[in-house]
């Protein structure tokens, strides 16, 4: 049988959809960047947390790392805006649906993520009047974010899964179904729990860079704690990301190595997080800008599972296209005045504090 | 039709939107005033030389930022989320109307929460004067996003020549738009004067109390006094059939309309007479009172604001229950079922007609109606009998205006009727007192089952 899956809106989509996905990839880079930050550092936080019970490196690296956090998160939200709108655009047919059918699992992570965002900022602000009960108060506001992650898991996977939906719907109540919790989707939340564990290793490790002055043994503990994390989550990763590529269906699997570029993208990924893990106890900069790569091109791959998943039920390619560039230049422009503007501002913000000219 | 459809249970999709979109619209005017009020009250600060308002400034910017970066973010998305799932039809057709409109929201929603971590960290680490560009930046750019998402809102009040240009301008710039930027303006300047009395309640200094909280009920009394006037601009952009519903048509939609005027005079008066009267005797309760008043003010002015949109989600073009305008005829003509692709039968069953009247409802009813909760139609057909109820959904749009009309076969009505006729027990009999000549029950049609044997 044939796959239920709606009509296109009769309204043409206002860009090409190479432009529209390339937007959607670039952007969901940006947010994954934040993101791994936000649930790694969570999950890093937790446990150094019930550690810093009884060390005060420990205790004092993480009064540290949670002032970042609820930056962190606001951006890892504001970032996220963009991908889930090209997304839906392009792909709102399959998007739509399989939400619909996860509503209350759906409607729930805006909840989830309002109450883990107020776990970062109480966890923050009352770090030491907390006492022991912080570790417990960033344990549940990681349980929070886990959640949330693994809804999307479900629905990003499930909405590549057209040939599903109907049974799904036939036999469940909208609203209520979750979808089928298969190896597939373990696989996959874990290679990007994992990832999110790695990345945010490096991220702390980076951000310890910025006690120096303050603290320099803080600070180079601090950089060894975080490349501890990120080497031995990306030496897990070797074997999570092995088993997500060999759960995934035989036919993507085939597409994928039947595709030259996507090969090239996946053996590029992996060298660079090669060179990463081999860099990163003698150069954080180096590493860093060598898993950025590598974020970068599984993103791109992500991109390609999903087009090989989809291509035998919808293909945005066929949906009418009316340009409006007039206001996707105003777009452009905007861009680059609104990323300048931050730019002027984090550059006063963090520029050394003779020049600031700062009133204390 | 087009989708699943969703039903959350006794509360019903408008409801879980409203709930949400009432919550936030009530925080984001204030993300938008709230920006305005910290810099110019941080710049009233530096021309007194007043460090004791300064310091004021500083904690209300800490208060600024739990509320606003958290909540007025995280529900912000929730509206979004709460729309894909109760109406994606409309929501898709926005979001390919608007996505350039929304990403450039979106690039203003960076440079805003930048700013507004840059301004609650930088009160230590930046030139008094940097430190109020950065306060500039960021109400520059939340009311930046808000001229974005205002001219979308309004769209779907008011789409004016969209409907045959279908570009992008035209649909941006429709009638609706300009007056409802004013009012949503003096809204936020009124709901900046709302949330600073909150926290100029609470300073422990009696004369900077008191100075601050004559200072913010200013803002509230300004906004308030303007948004009466564009309140009025605004209406009158309205389609005729709207203003009419707010004014009599639909006596809920007016009672809700006359209730928003008389909560805002009673904001306005309270403000007038208390704070700014009387600044001195002024507390954190009477505060929390009156936010409590602003919010139900902001709740019942957006819920008519929704409800004169009936029997539209997005006017002249889409009905409330994702219905184009343009497929109405192919829809009567093939069936609502054969046309809806998330139904479990593509046909009318005999058999069965109560559990086909049923997923008639689904697809065609549910985004507004309940079974048993809010909209409840056990509930709007209680008494009705079938033949009622049948005359009820051939004349649905002229009975209730702000009702699109039965679109489906003979088959699929009759249905949907049998199913909300069996929602209650049949109608009791009407006893009719015949009289002396004990003509009791003789009357074909006096029953309510007579009707229904008709």
């Amino acid at each position: 049988m044939s796959p239920v899956i709606p009509a296109p809106v009769p309204v043409p989509l206002p860009a090409p959809p190479w432009l529209l996905e390339f937007l959607l990839v670039f952007t969901f880079i940006l947010h994954l960047l934040a993101m791994n930050f936000l649930l790694g550092g969570v999950i890093i936080l937790s446990v150094s947390s019930f550690l810093g019970r009884r060390d005060s490196k420990h205790h004092e690296f993480t009064r540290r790392v949670s002032r970042a956090m609820p930056s962190v998160t606001a951006f890892t939200i504001t970032l996220g805006v963009a991908p889930l709108l090209f997304l839906q655009l392009v792909y709102g047919q399959l998007f739509y649906t399989s939400s619909d059918l996860m509503a209350w699992y759906w409607l729930a992570v805006v909840f989830l993520v309002l109450l883990g965002y107020y776990g970062v900022y109480w966890y923050q602000m009352q770090h030491d009047e907390l006492g022991s009960k912080a570790a417990w108060v960033i344990l549940v506001t990681a349980i929070l974010f886990i959640h949330v992650a693994f809804i999307f898991t479900q629905n990003m996977t499930a909405m590549l899964h057209p040939q599903d939906f109907y049974s799904l719907f036939v036999n469940g109540k909208v609203g209520t179904i979750l979808g089928p919790i298969t190896l597939l989707n373990i696989a996959r939340f874990a290679h990007f729990m994992v990832a999110a564990v790695a990345a945010a290793g490096l991220g702390v490790a980076l951000l310890s860079r910025r006690w120096q002055t303050e603290s320099p043994e803080l600070a180079d503990w601090g950089r060894r704690y975080g490349v501890t994390w990120f080497m031995g989550g990306t030496l897990v990763q070797f074997l999570v990301g092995l088993w997500f590529l060999f759960s995934l269906p035989v036919e993507i699997r085939q597409a994928l190595v039947g595709e030259k570029l996507a090969v090239g993208i996946l053996l590029l990924a992996i060298i660079l997080a090669l060179l990463a893990l081999l860099t990163a106890p003698k150069s954080l900069l180096t590493s860093s800008v060598a898993i950025l790569g590598t974020v970068s091109l599984m993103a791109v791959l992500r991109h390609f599972v999903r087009s090989a998943s989809l291509r035998p039920y919808f293909d945005p390619r066929l949906l009418p296209v009316q340009g409006q560039w007039v206001v996707f230049s105003i777009f452009v422009v905007l861009l680059l005045a609104g990323l300048a503007t931050v730019g002027w501002m984090l550059y006063v913000f963090f520029r050394p504090a003779a020049t600031r000219g700062a009133s204390s | 039709m087009n989708y699943p459809v969703w039903e959350p249970y006794m509360l019903g999709g408008g409801m879980v939107i409203g709930i949400i979109a009432i919550l936030h619209v009530f925080v984001s005017h204030f993300a938008v005033g709230g920006g305005l009020f910290l810099p110019l009250t941080e710049r009233k600060a530096y021309r007194e030389n007043n460090p004791a308002l300064l310091e004021y400034v500083k904690s209300h910017s800490k208060f600024f930022v739990l509320v606003v970066l958290v909540f007025g973010a995280v529900s912000g998305v929730g509206i979004w989320w709460s729309i894909g799932l109760v109406n994606p039809e409309a929501t898709a057709t926005l979001i390919h109307v608007f996505v350039w409109g929304w990403a450039i929201e979106w690039v203003f929603f960076i440079v805003e929460i930048a700013a507004a971590f840059i301004y609650y960290y930088g009160w230590d680490r930046l030139a008094p004067q940097t430190h109020l560009m950065v306060g500039w930046i960021y109400f520059g750019s939340a009311w930046a996003s808000l001229l974005v998402i205002n001219g979308i809102l309004t769209f779907m009040l008011t789409p004016g020549r969209w409907i045959e240009t279908q570009t992008f301008a035209s649909a941006y710039f429709n009638p609706g738009m300009l007056p409802s930027l004013v009012v949503r303006t003096a809204v936020c300047i009124a709901l900046a004067g709302v949330y600073a009395l909150i926290t100029s309640s609470a300073v422990s200094d009696v004369a900077l109390r008191t100075e601050v909280v004559r200072y913010a009920a200013r803002w509230l009394l300004i906004g308030g006094l303007i948004i009466p006037f564009a309140g009025i601009w605004y209406i009158s952009a309205l389609p005729s059939m709207a203003r009419e519903i707010s004014m009599g048509a639909a006596p809920a939609v007016t009672i809700f309309a006359g209730l928003s005027i008389f909560l805002s005079a009673l904001v306005v008066a309270f403000t007038y007479f208390g704070p700014y009267q009387r600044p001195r005797h002024f507390n954190l309760t009477f505060a929390f009172l009156l936010a409590v008043l602003a919010l139900s003010t902001t709740g019942v002015t957006e819920w008519v604001r929704e409800a004169v949109r009936k029997p539209y989600i997005i006017y002249d073009y889409m009905y409330a229950n994702s219905l184009r305008l343009a497929d109405i005829e192919r829809v009567r003509e093939e069936g609502v079922l054969k046309s809806a692709r998330w139904v479990r039968q593509h046909d009318v069953d005999p058999n069965a007609l109560e559990r086909t009247g049923e997923e008639v409802f689904r697809v065609e009813c549910a985004s507004c109606h309940t079974v048993n909760g809010y909209n409840s139609m056990r509930f709007a057909v209680k008494g009705w009998s079938w033949v009622m109820i049948d005359y009820q959904l051939v004349h649905l749009n002229e009975l209730k205006g702000f009702m699109p009309p039965f679109v489906g076969t003979e088959a699929e009505r009759k249905a949907l009727g049998a199913w909300l006729a069996s929602l209650n027990p049949p109608p009791a009999s009407i006893e009719i007192d015949p009289g002396p000549s004990a003509m009791k029950g003789q009357f074909p049609g006096a029953t309510g089952e007579g009707a229904s044997q008709q």
